[in-house]
C-alpha cells in the first residue's frame, strides 16, 4: 500500500496543477522564514505573510506574461 | 570536537534536513526544517512517481538539485532501484505515470533539495558563530527580517 504511493503516479489535471504550487510556495516560505527568524513565535505570521506575497507575486507575473502573450499574438 | 562542529552540522543536515540545527541544540528550527523539507520531498515523489521523479539519467540537473536533501535523495533513488533495476544501466529509463505528474513530482523534490542546501549552509553558520545567523550582530531584537 505504501510501495504503491510512491510508485503509482497521480493524474493531473491543469487546474490541479496550477493548485499544487501552493503548498510548493508554502514549504518555500516556511523554511525561508525558519532560517530568517531568530524568535520562532512569529513564525507562522512571517510564513503566511511570504507566502501569500510569494503566489500573489506570482501570479501576477503569469497574468501580465498572459496579457502579453493576448497582445502580441 | 569544536572544530569539527561546522562541518558536522553541514553533514547531518545533509543526510536528514534538520538534523544540523537539532545537533546545535535549535529544537524547534530543526523539526520546522525537517517536517518541511522531507514533506516536499515525498510529496513530490508521491505525485510523480519514483520512476517519474528521481531520474539520473534522463533528468541529470534535476537529480542534483535532489540531491541538496541527501539521504531523502539516496533513499528515494534506492527505491527507484528497487522498482525498476533495469533503469539503472538504461540509458533512457521508463517514466511511469503521466508525464505532468512526474513534471509536478520533480519540481517538489528540486525545490526540497536547494532548500536543504539553504538549510544546510545555516545550520553551518550557525555551528560556526554558537548559534545566531549574523556574526556582527547577534540577537537581533525583532528577529524577523
Amino acid at each position: 500500500m505504501l510501495g504503491a504511493l510512491f510508485t503509482h503516479a497521480i493524474e493531473l489535471s491543469g487546474r490541479q496543477r496550477i493548485l499544487l504550487m501552493l503548498p510548493l510556495c508554502l514549504a518555500i516560505a516556511i523554511v525561508y522564514k525558519a532560517i530568517r527568524s531568530e524568535n520562532l513565535s512569529r513564525l507562522p505570521a512571517a510564513a503566511l505573510s511570504l507566502w501569500v506575497t510569494i503566489v500573489v507575486g506570482m501570479s501576477a507575473v503569469g497574468v501580465g506574461l498572459w496579457v502579453l502573450f493576448e497582445i502580441m499574438v | 570536537m569544536s572544530v569539527l562542529r561546522v562541518p558536522l552540522a553541514g553533514l547531518l543536515t545533509w543526510v536528514v534536513p534538520g538534523l544540523g540545527h537539532l545537533f546545535l541544540g535549535q529544537k524547534t528550527r530543526g523539526l520546522v526544517c525537517m517536517a518541511a523539507i522531507t514533506a516536499t520531498f515525498w510529496s513530490g515523489v508521491a505525485i510523480g512517481s519514483v520512476q517519474g521523479t528521481v531520474a539520473p539519467h534522463s533528468r541529470r540537473l534535476w537529480f542534483v538539485a535532489q540531491l541538496g536533501s541527501g539521504g531523502n535523495a539516496l533513499a528515494a533513488y534506492g527505491l527507484h532501484k528497487l522498482v525498476d533495476p533495469q533503469s539503472a544501466a538504461s540509458p533512457t529509463p521508463k517514466v511511469a505515470g503521466h508525464w505532468a505528474s512526474a513534471e509536478v513530482g520533480v519540481h517538489y523534490t528540486g525545490v526540497a533539495g536547494l532548500l536543504n542546501l539553504l538549510v544546510i549552509l545555516d545550520a553551518m553558520v550557525r555551528a560556526e558563530t554558537g548559534g545566531s545567523r549574523d556574526r556582527r550582530r547577534p540577537g537581533t531584537p525583532d528577529g524577523v527580517t
